[in-house]
């Protein structure tokens, strides 16, 4: 069966150019509703699992040719609808949330640092005692607070060009996420790639990305009223 | 589709020798778009209410897979060759 695949919204204008295809060479279609544009396309529902790798890229392709021209608020891959009359009264929901982010983000671009302990050494080249339950866990301690430093000093290197920081600690590791402005992210790069970084630590920076860590609550996750009418719900894999 | 299926097991190894250190280079890797497509963005909440037996095991294996690919990211930055070979396993 098919199913409307939302890919992104963005403040639609005449000059920006849409692609012709997305996810499984579907065309590409648009609905705008008081200045919001969401590109989807009706895509076959289910994914096959063996082409998921290849319809995210294709998903990413979308997203990617509009940001490249404008701010977008990126749907996950994963956002279809029940049908077009779903995703219209979803879109004329949310326009105001939508366009009022688009707004506040339209001048920046998300750039990340993601700071991670660095591979362990292989067996047998690891120091005496450094396998026990108590060194692993000070050594765990020592990497975290080492983390908050780094992430503590790319806030302040940053400063001058971030607009906004914000911090997310995870299983393997500490993301950074920063708001700049769009064309100066070899600045933010040539900032954060200088910092002096921890022992057993690493890091990897990349962007520029929509500025999706920085969306409203609202917007990031959206309620849909009615959920359990036909006319809202999201589809479901049957 | 569901949790047998994860996308890691899908990913090509040429896809994971163009994951390299960047060094600040513009070059964006297979594994941060899939980060990111998946796990970026505007998020339906009914999803959850709806779909129990259906979307929701998928979304549900998808971000279990996608801590693996997190995992993935970093640790393939430093030793590409031996990540490769337990991803292939």
């Amino acid at each position: 069966m098919s199913r409307p695949l939302a890919y992104c919204g963005f403040h639609h204008r005449a000059q920006i150019a849409v692609p012709a295809t997305g996810v499984n060479a579907q065309p590409v279609q648009l609905i705008s509703s008081g200045g919001l544009g969401v590109l989807w396309s009706e895509v076959e529902w289910p994914f096959v699992p063996d082409q998921m790798q290849r319809n995210a890229l294709e998903f990413h392709e979308v997203v990617r040719h509009v940001f490249n021209q404008a701010a977008v608020i990126p749907f996950r891959l994963l956002s279809v609808f029940d049908d077009r009359q779903a995703l219209e009264a979803f879109v004329a929901e949310n326009e105001g949330r939508f366009l009022c982010d688009l707004e506040r983000l339209k001048s920046f671009v998300q750039m990340e640092c993601v700071v991670y302990p660095a591979p362990r050494p292989a067996q047998g080249q690891e120091q005496t005692g450094s396998s026990s339950g108590k060194a692993y866990l000070e050594k765990k301690a020592v990497a975290m607070r080492s983390s908050e430093g780094f992430a503590q000093a790319v806030r302040d290197a940053v400063a001058h060009l971030g607009h906004e920081v914000r911090v997310r600690e995870g299983k393997n590791g500490t993301r950074i996420f920063v708001l700049v402005e769009r064309g100066r992210e070899s600045d933010f790069r040539q900032a954060v790639s200088v910092l002096p970084l921890p022992e057993h630590l690493s890091r990897r920076i990349s962007g520029p990305w929509p500025a999706a860590e920085f969306l409203s609550d609202q917007v990031k996750a959206p309620q849909i009223s009615g959920e359990k009418t036909a006319g809202q719900k999201i589809a479901g894999a049957k | 589709m569901g949790r047998g299926r994860p996308i890691l097991l899908s990913l090509m190894p040429n896809d994971f020798q163009s994951v390299e250190v960047l060094g600040g280079e513009e070059e964006v890797s297979l594994l941060e778009i899939l980060d990111h497509v998946l796990n970026y963005g505007v998020v339906i909440h009914g999803t959850l209410v709806i779909s129990l037996a259906g979307v929701d095991l998928v979304y549900l294996g998808l971000n279990v897979v996608l801590a693996s690919v997190e995992t993935a990211l970093n640790s393939l930055q430093s030793d590409p060759q031996m990540q490769m070979k337990e991803l292939k396993k």
